[in-house]
């Protein structure tokens, strides 16, 4: 069974159709590319899921569980958690207590949630970093802080809202080996991302969503090259 | 250096009072420090930790208040249990307050704390069978009571200073709980960016809700002791917006989400607004304004907080 189900998901603001009777599905262990052009709705879709705006239709599982109407924290208890595009640190917590907040979603103790919070710094390699304010860290290091406080949380299914913007090609292999490595290691990730060389790389599958609706969804290679994809990016050529 | 700073505190509230006993203004201006350190401690709760700034605390305290006296003319209930039960009815009236400002954010949020308070301003002026309008409420007795064989002179302001210098300690020692608590570590995650708050599985709203109740019940004490140690309320004496600004000031010119920053800010307010009280009838408050502006230039994070600073930069 898929680990996420979205059906003929909507979503409109005024008379504006951002997301349009999309529908994609989610395996578990999976990493999905969702690419789009600018303006495609692929925040939207990631914030309609995760519960920061009620879909106008449709429909959203988690295992079979629908988790359309959940307040946002409630859909992170469930197993799904995010980052934003524009990261959002808590920016004069220290880098710990970042991550420690978001231990505490299942973990009382203190000292236990904070002591789990260094090991999932140590995954983003932030590990030096602990008693730093997040306001300090550099943008590359803010987006893996991000991931960690997101990782904390104990996800089953984690989506990713471009981690490597505005990242050196340096910076992109390694959170490219990162996103590997959580998958390894059992959490299910949804991807948006612009740096197309990354997508290529550490997707599996990929959804191409366009004015809201989706054109295009199978593997990496098969998509670049479908003449649909190619007229969204590029537009269609003058006969 | 909070521990210390606490067990001075209480050191002072125990030897202070009898060495300024003769003094009866010395001892007004004690207990005035103190209800302003009691409020000013309420409001950092939800302003200094949660970064939700309430423009409408006079609500609760004038709640308090009135629910104290009413509660003595009306069922002839001691004022001390009725301030108790006036801080309570302070957090149910916050209650519907918090679930309806907290869908709001920001300057929303507190330009609906100050109409709030303005309609509850409105209601006491207004429903006179409860609150007797604009002309208030008046106890002019307190009721004997004895302690340990003695009783208690109502006419000294002795009692007054012990009961609000535990009043006040009590929200300290809750400022002092939250700095330690998951609620206050999640208070902070909220003041920095409430949406990162939600995404890591933090109840944004139910926190905000519990801390207003919180802050709330001791601004309600507040305004219990106001109505017993005044012996009348009226609705422009309880529920003005400046009452409420004042809290803000308080809290921000000691230092938010501080334990012993309501107390530097009472301190220093309450001082500064006395003595240009005395040397300029005409005109005082502009030295207090000036006072303000200068805090906040040089030391946004408050007295306090400043001085927290420069300690931990020294060593």
């Amino acid at each position: 069974m898929a680990l996420l189900s979205v059906t003929d998901l909507t979503r409109n603001f005024g008379g504006l159709r951002a997301v349009s009777r999309f529908s994609f599905e989610v395996a578990p262990g999976e990493i999905l590319g969702l690419i789009g052009p600018n303006g495609a709705g692929k925040t939207t879709v990631f914030n309609l899921i995760t519960g920061f705006l009620p879909p106008s239709g449709g429909h959203i599982t988690l295992e079979g569980r629908s988790v359309v109407g959940l307040r946002p924290h409630v859909v992170t208890r469930r197993g799904i958690a995010r980052t934003f595009q524009v990261v959002k640190p808590f920016p004069k917590l220290s880098v710990r207590e970042n991550v420690t907040l978001a231990a505490f979603s299942h973990e009382a103790s203190r000292p236990r949630a904070e002591s789990l919070a260094a090991q999932m710094l140590e995954r983003v390699g932030l590990r030096d970093r602990l008693a730093v304010p997040a306001a300090d860290l550099t943008l590359g290091e803010q987006k893996r802080l991000e991931i960690a406080r997101a990782l904390a949380t104990r996800p089953r299914l984690l989506l990713l809202d471009e981690p490597m913007g505005g990242l050196n090609p340096r910076e992109v292999d390694g959170a490219c080996a990162l996103v590997g490595q959580i998958r390894a290691d059992g959490t299910t990730v949804i991807l948006v991302e612009h740096v197309m060389k990354a997508i290529m790389r550490i997707s599996d599958r990929v959804v191409v969503i366009h004015h809201g609706e989706k054109i295009a969804d199978g593997a990496p290679g098969r998509v670049v090259q479908d003449p649909r994809v190619i007229a969204a990016y590029l537009g269609t050529p003058v006969a | 250096m909070n521990r210390t700073a606490a067990v001075l505190a209480l050191l002072l509230l125990v030897l202070a009072p009898p060495l300024v006993a003769s003094n009866q203004f010395l001892l007004h201006l004690g207990i005035t420090v103190l209800l302003w350190t009691l409020l000013g401690a309420a409001w950092n709760m939800l302003g200094g930790f949660a970064g939700q700034v309430s423009f409408g605390h006079a609500t609760f305290f004038g709640v308090g208040a009135y629910t104290t006296l009413i509660l003595y003319l009306k069922a002839g209930l001691a004022p001390w249990y009725g301030m108790v039960l006036g801080g309570l009815a302070a957090v149910l009236v916050s209650l519907p307050i918090g679930l309806i400002c907290f869908r709001l954010r920001g300057p929303y949020f507190s330009l609906s704390t100050l109409a709030v308070a303005e309609i509850v301003r409105l209601v006491a002026l207004n429903w006179e069978a409860l609150t007797n309008g604009p002309v208030g409420l008046l106890i002019t007795t307190l009721p004997r009571v004895a302690l340990s064989g003695r009783t208690i002179n109502w006419e000294s302001k002795l009692p007054f200073y012990y009961i609000i210098a535990v009043l006040a300690l009590g929200a300290m020692l809750a400022t002092y709980w939250l700095t330690r608590a998951r609620l206050g570590a999640y208070l902070l995650a909220i003041r920095e960016d409430e949406d990162a708050a939600e995404s890591i599985g933090i109840a944004t709203v139910r926190a905000k809700v519990l801390t207003l109740a919180l802050s709330a019940f001791f601004a309600g004490l507040g305004g219990g002791f106001y109505g017993l140690y005044y012996r009348y309320v009226d609705p422009d004496a309880v529920f003005p917006i400046a009452l409420s600004v004042e809290m803000v000031f308080i809290a921000v010119v000691g230092g938010l989400a501080t334990v012993t920053g309501p107390v530097i800010g009472a301190i220093f307010l309450t001082s500064i607004g006395e003595t240009f009280r005395e040397r300029f009838l005409v005109g005082h408050l502009i030295f207090y304004g000036l006072f303000m502006m200068l805090v906040i230039r040089y030391l946004p994070e408050g007295i306090w907080g400043g001085a927290r600073r420069a300690w931990a930069g020294r060593r």
